[in-house]
């Protein structure tokens, strides 16, 4: 337990003194802060530009609450997810690279003990810039189109804190079982191309992980249907302690590729 | 009773043999030097007795201990470290990895740096440090907790001339406390500090023993006596019956130098000088090495 507690630190202070917990959660808040703030200023933004043909009238379509959280959640999710990847895809097979694994290795360190430091930093990361960004968008959403009920936020909001650990799960597991290159290949068919196949031919199914944050915006916007959300729910927890294991797992039987 | 022992220790990668049935023991105190030109399976050797890498087939065995990672360190040829921590972050990480506990690990870590000659740079950031400052860095997290054998992968090749007496004189200290093997292939550093040395050619071990064995093994001691001309030579040499080397003339040592010094002292020709002369570390590096048959 200690040496989990100190590789913990490390972790801490790699993303700390490397920015990772400031511009993360600055990427988050701008995606938030963005879609409340264009879809209700984009009528003044038109007029103000100018060029509009005389007599031009434009139709925008009543917007609920749920529906800026819906479309912050996009961005979330395409440009969000590829940032939390990518910042985190080299986090055990980079250090094994560059050899300042080595002398980590060396000690008597544990795998799980490895493999779970750089995991649950990585989805503190994920956390702390999903509550901003949606905190963000939460603000100007209320202020602007009205407010939503504080247990559905918050029940949204858990429903994608589970989401992201799922991801970092994936993106350290990969990062642990192959090259740094392989591996961001293949979280990001996993992750951000498994969501555009998912909306675009996912209404064949209604259980698989990739739904599971749009299923959080549904408490918003009161539609959940509860079987599914609990059958996705207990799909993706599943998932998650699956790839765990093989995190793990590979980070024991790679110990041998560290660069000495 | 010895500290390590080593037995039939092999490695594979897809059908290249790199350590070839390796077996030595190493007693407790000493320093052991392991020498070889480069590829011969040094670091090889190093990384399976450390763990980091698994043997094909033989054994590692550290008396008393069963896992092995909890009593040594290990300083790698090129240390790297995390560029964002501190060198005194980092060797305290490293002390509390290794199983120290924490309550006097500040104190030792600040110790073992001041130790290493890195006093003042306690809170600089390892990105910021020279190559020497990175070695002594290195050592200081390979002995923050007090191993019983310390690993040393080349550990002066990439220093200069004076970081490499300060290391060596460092590592001269530390054998008072502890186990040494380190690996080598400059046989100068190794007659500093060694009780035993290990030859690797191509994965296998071609002679072990103490250096001082080793260099009159392959001494080969003979007479050089060097003419002012080529001439004079041919004519002492074809006397003697001996090889002859441009103006220098090697006789074998069955006679003592009063002899020589008698028989030259009838040639007329002109002598520039004679002495005996032995293998030098070099040249037994070569021999040993298998790049000189004869010198």
């Amino acid at each position: 337990m200690t040496q989990f507690n100190v590789l913990l630190i490390k972790e801490f202070l790699e993303c700390w003194r490397s920015f990772k917990l400031l511009w993360i959660p600055l990427v988050f808040v701008f995606l938030g802060v963005s879609d409340p703030l264009l879809n209700y200023y984009l009528e003044d933004i038109l007029a103000a530009v100018g060029n509009m043909p005389e007599g031009f009238q434009m139709m925008f379509p009543e917007l609920k609450p749920a529906d800026l959280l819906l479309a912050s959640t996009g961005q979330f999710q395409l440009i969000g997810l590829i940032v939390l990847v990518s910042a985190f895809i080299g986090s055990i097979s980079r250090e094994r690279a560059n050899g300042t694994a080595t002398l980590m290795y060396v000690r008597p360190v544990s795998a799980t003990a490895m493999f779970m430091s750089k995991w649950i930093m990585a989805s503190v990361v994920g956390i702390v810039s999903a509550t901003l960004g949606y905190a963000g968008s939460m603000y100007y959403t209320s202020i602007l189109y009205g407010s939503v009920a504080v247990s559905d936020f918050l029940a949204m909001l858990c429903t994608y804190f589970v989401w992201i650990i799922f991801v970092m799960a994936i993106t350290v597991s990969m990062s642990a079982a192959f090259h740094t290159g392989v591996a961001a290949a293949i979280a990001i068919i996993i992750l951000p191309i498994g969501l555009l196949i998912d909306q675009v031919i996912g209404s064949f199914w209604a259980w698989t992980p990739w739904k599971l944050a749009n299923y959080g915006v549904e408490f918003v916007a009161g539609t959940v249907d509860t079987g599914d959300y609990r059958a996705t729910l207990i799909i993706t927890l599943v998932l998650i302690v699956m790839f765990m294991l093989f995190g793990i797992w590979s980070t024991k039987r790679n110990w041998q590729l560290t660069k000495v | 009773m010895s500290l390590l022992n080593v037995e039939h220790l092999t490695k594979s990668f897809t059908g290249k043999t790199v350590v070839d049935d390796v077996s030595f023991t190493i007693e407790p105190y000493s320093a052991t030097a392991l020498i070889g030109p480069n590829g011969a399976g040094k670091t090889t050797t190093m990384s399976m007795i450390t763990g980091l890498l698994k043997q094909t087939s033989g054994t590692v065995k550290l008396t008393g201990e069963r896992d092995i990672r909890a009593s040594i360190g290990f300083l790698p040829q090129y240390p790297q470290f995390f560029p964002w921590l501190t060198a005194l972050e980092y060797v305290e990480m490293a002390a509390k990895l290794s199983g120290v506990t924490t309550k006097n690990v500040r104190e030792r870590s600040i110790k073992t740096l001041e130790y290493v000659g890195l006093g003042n740079a306690l809170h600089k950031k390892t990105s910021t440090f020279s190559g020497g400052m990175k070695q002594r860095l290195g050592i200081a997290q390979a002995i923050v907790h007090e191993p019983k054998l310390l690993l040393l992968d080349e550990p002066v090749s990439a220093l200069d001339p004076i970081g490499r007496l300060e290391v060596m004189n460092l590592l001269k200290e530390l054998q008072q406390q502890t186990t040494i093997l380190y690996s080598t292939h400059i046989l100068h550093d190794a007659e500093k500090m060694t009780d035993q040395v290990l030859f690797l050619k191509e994965g296998q071990l071609v002679e072990q023993g103490s250096l001082t064995a080793i260099q009159q093994k392959y001494a080969d001691p003979k007479y050089c006596v060097q003419f002012a001309s080529e001439q004079a030579a041919m004519v002492f040499a074809s006397k003697m019956k001996v090889q002859r080397d441009g103006l220098a003339v090697y006789l074998p040592v069955d006679r003592s130098m009063q002899e020589i010094l008698q028989l030259l002292a009838q040639e007329q020709a002109e002598i520039i000088k004679v002495e005996r002369i032995t293998a030098s570390l070099d040249e037994i590096f070569m021999k040993v090495a298998g790049k000189l048959d004869t010198i």
